[in-house]
């Protein structure tokens, strides 16, 4: 690419907001997809404390990267994309293997 | 490497507002973890000796718990049996009346029993100190009072400092990208005070780096893990179930006939060989349900709990009912899990790896300090040659006094709570509620300090107050020794002489940071606001100051 990219803009309200709560409703659907779909399945034993203790890293990695999104209208919408194909994603799983 | 210049100042803006936000509460969150670490040789350095003691046989415990069960119902519901016995828990037996919560009660009471020399049970109600639940208290809140739901208010808050702290770290790091080489272990001491403080802020942020990151995930985790497991169970599980309870056969519902506490110790040992069975909490007995969760250590393993493993087994039967928390028979998930616990309470690698969690936390501490100053200094107006020093903007000053006055007043406030734990132990009221005002009392003094004198004459006279607490410490044990008429104690274990040596290392770094930030005040440069002279009311301001202190 020779054109050179607009700066980023900081956004840093709808930004903050995205990496916060879209990027933790997220994490919770990651999440719950490794529990249904990940090794073991939804059954095996002690299996949800290690779901949940990977949904805080899943978070953070969301949202301390959200920043780099050009505009927080971008974040918002890519990051609401992102939740809607991850919690289709679940559901369908949850109503096939459940 | 080089990073897009829009990058960094978009990543400069988010750790300068992640850090600020956060720095003085983690600030206090990891000097108090650094604490915690050595919860247990400060319990034993606060306790009064007791005057229930001696080595009991198997059999003597065995019929210690008898009769206590026989004659305390409250402690069929709940009891601990310590089997391995320092000056904090002097007696076999110990249990409460009241609940068990996640909040700590000032008030509570608790019973301790033991033979006698006749042989008989002697059972007696005592206060017990709850020194080291109180700096875990403090570790955990960083001191912010009141409660939410069943949580501190504190809790969710240090949960959200985790948060900003995880942001802070990654802004930080994609900051020091470009210039990572060229400053890593750079430590100038050259001219440029700033500099110096940036170089030592960079070279321990990044050398401690993937403790910082475990650090922040684990508080994140320890703050939300209610909620987190709420909405998994909602969204994710729905009808599934998360958790398979242990399937024992169900309880008699008669205390008296629980199996011989020796011979559950002697079932625990055989199911983990290697590991010591410290303690065993005995619960539920007359419920369906009952449970003893034993407590296993050995260094050598990653364990669950922040100084032991554990194992579940049915108090009747002795038949185990669970080992997912013993390492050497952990399922597959739990031993993943188990050391994201270990690597957040340090209990992997005993005394050792406490140390070097010490030493991290301090760090830490200095991380968030060192921060704070250097958000202080970038803001500060220079002085113009042939004019009197600037006024600093007044955010600065503030930042500046609330840095000094909070994390050296939690400083401070413990090491007053740890001497009134010796010098006040003879009052007549409640010991922990006095532990607990010397804290607050001491603390909002230094805060208060801070902010009346400003922080440049404040840092000197606070960190003076920090050496001279710290002093206090060996000096209190040494004058218990000398002069035992004051009845105070002090004894003379690995661990409590630990606790005075420790003290009295870090009393002495402090009165070498207190002589340090007297010398700036006086001499350093004077458009600061570490100069003690008021910038405005500066007599001579054409006077050539020296620009290094």
């Amino acid at each position: 690419m020779s054109a050179k990219p607009d700066a980023i803009r900081p956004d840093w309200w709808s930004k903050t907001f995205a990496g916060a709560v879209l990027g933790a409703a997220l994490a919770l659907a990651l999440a719950g997809l490794f529990a249904w779909a990940g090794p073991g399945g939804i059954n095996a034993r002690e299996k949800a404390q290690f779901v949940m203790w990977i949904m805080a890293p899943l978070w953070m990695a969301v949202f301390s990267t959200v920043y780099l999104f050009r505009s927080g209208l971008r974040a918002v919408l890519w990051l609401s994309g992102a939740n809607v194909a991850a919690y289709s994603l679940l559901f369908y799983v949850r109503s096939t293997l459940g | 490497m080089k990073v897009r210049s829009d990058i960094l100042r978009i990543y400069q803006s988010l750790h300068t507002w992640t850090g600020i936000c956060a720095g003085i509460l983690l600030f206090i969150g990891f000097f108090g973890g650094a604490l915690t670490m050595f919860k247990h040789p400060l319990e034993r350095w606060v306790s009064a000796p007791a005057a229930l003691a001696g080595a009991l046989a198997p059999q003597q415990v065995d019929s210690v718990v008898r009769e206590v069960l026989a004659a305390h119902p409250a402690a069929r519901e709940e009891f601990t049996l310590h089997v391995l016995r320092h000056e904090n828990n002097p007696a076999p037996v110990t249990w409460s009346a009241g609940h068990a919560g996640r909040d700590i009660d000032l008030n509570a009471m608790r019973w301790q029993a033991s033979l006698d020399e006749q042989g008989k049970l002697a059972a007696q109600e005592v206060r017990p100190s709850l020194f080291g639940e109180l700096v875990d208290m403090l570790h955990r809140t960083g001191g912010i009072p009141g409660t939410l739901g069943d949580e501190y208010l504190g809790v969710y808050l240090m949960g959200v400092a985790g948060v900003l702290y995880f942001l802070a770290l990654v802004s930080g790091v994609v900051l020091l990208l470009p210039t990572l080489v060229k400053d890593f272990f750079a430590l100038r001491k050259g001219k440029n005070r700033k500099r110096f403080w940036l170089d030592a802020h960079n070279v321990i942020g990044i050398a401690s780096l993937p403790f910082h990151i475990v650090i922040s995930l684990t508080v994140i985790v320890f703050a939300f893990h209610d909620q987190f497991y709420d909405s998994l169970q909602h969204v994710v599980y729905g009808e599934q179930k998360m958790w398979v309870r242990p399937s024992g056969t169900p309880g008699p519902g008669d205390v008296s006939k629980l199996a011989p506490a020796s011979e559950l110790v002697r079932l625990a040992q055989q199911e983990a060989p290697g590991f010591e069975v410290t303690e065993m909490l005995f619960m539920d007995l007359e419920s369906p349900r009952p449970l003893v969760r034993v407590g296993v250590a050995n260094e050598d393993y990653v364990v669950r709990g922040a100084v032991s493993g554990y194992l579940l087994m049915d108090p009747y039967t002795g038949q185990v009912l669970n080992t997912s928390m013993l390492p050497t028979k952990s399922d597959t998930w739990s031993s993943i899990v188990a050391p994201f616990f270990a690597l957040h309470f340090g209990s992997y690698g005993g005394d050792w790896m406490r140390w070097v969690y010490f030493a991290f936390g301090l760090s830490g501490a200095f991380l968030f300090y060192s921060g704070n100053l250097l958000w202080v200094e970038k803001r500060r107006k220079n002085q113009l040659r042939d004019h009197a020093p600037p006024a600093q903007p007044r955010r600065t000053a503030v930042l500046a006094a609330a840095t000094v006055g909070v994390c050296l007043g939690s400083v401070a406030g413990v090491a007053a709570a740890l001497l009134a734990a010796k010098w006040l132990h003879a009052t007549s009221g409640n010991l922990n509620t006095v532990l607990m005002a010397t804290y607050y009392v001491v603390f909002l003094a230094c805060v208060a300090w801070a902010f009346r004198r400003g922080s440049a004459r404040a840092a000197p006279e606070l960190l003076a107050l920090c050496a001279l607490a710290g002093f206090a410490i060996p000096a209190t044990s040494l004058l218990a020794r000398l002069a035992p008429s004051l009845g105070m104690w002090a004894h003379g274990s690995m661990g409590a002489v630990g606790v005075d040596l420790t003290a009295l290392v870090l009393a002495l770094l402090l009165a070498w940071a207190a002589r340090l930030a007297a010398r700036r005040a006086r001499s350093g440069p004077p458009d600061s606001v570490w100069a003690a002279a008021p910038a405005a009311a500066a007599p001579e301001p054409a006077f050539p100051q020296e620009r290094q202190a």
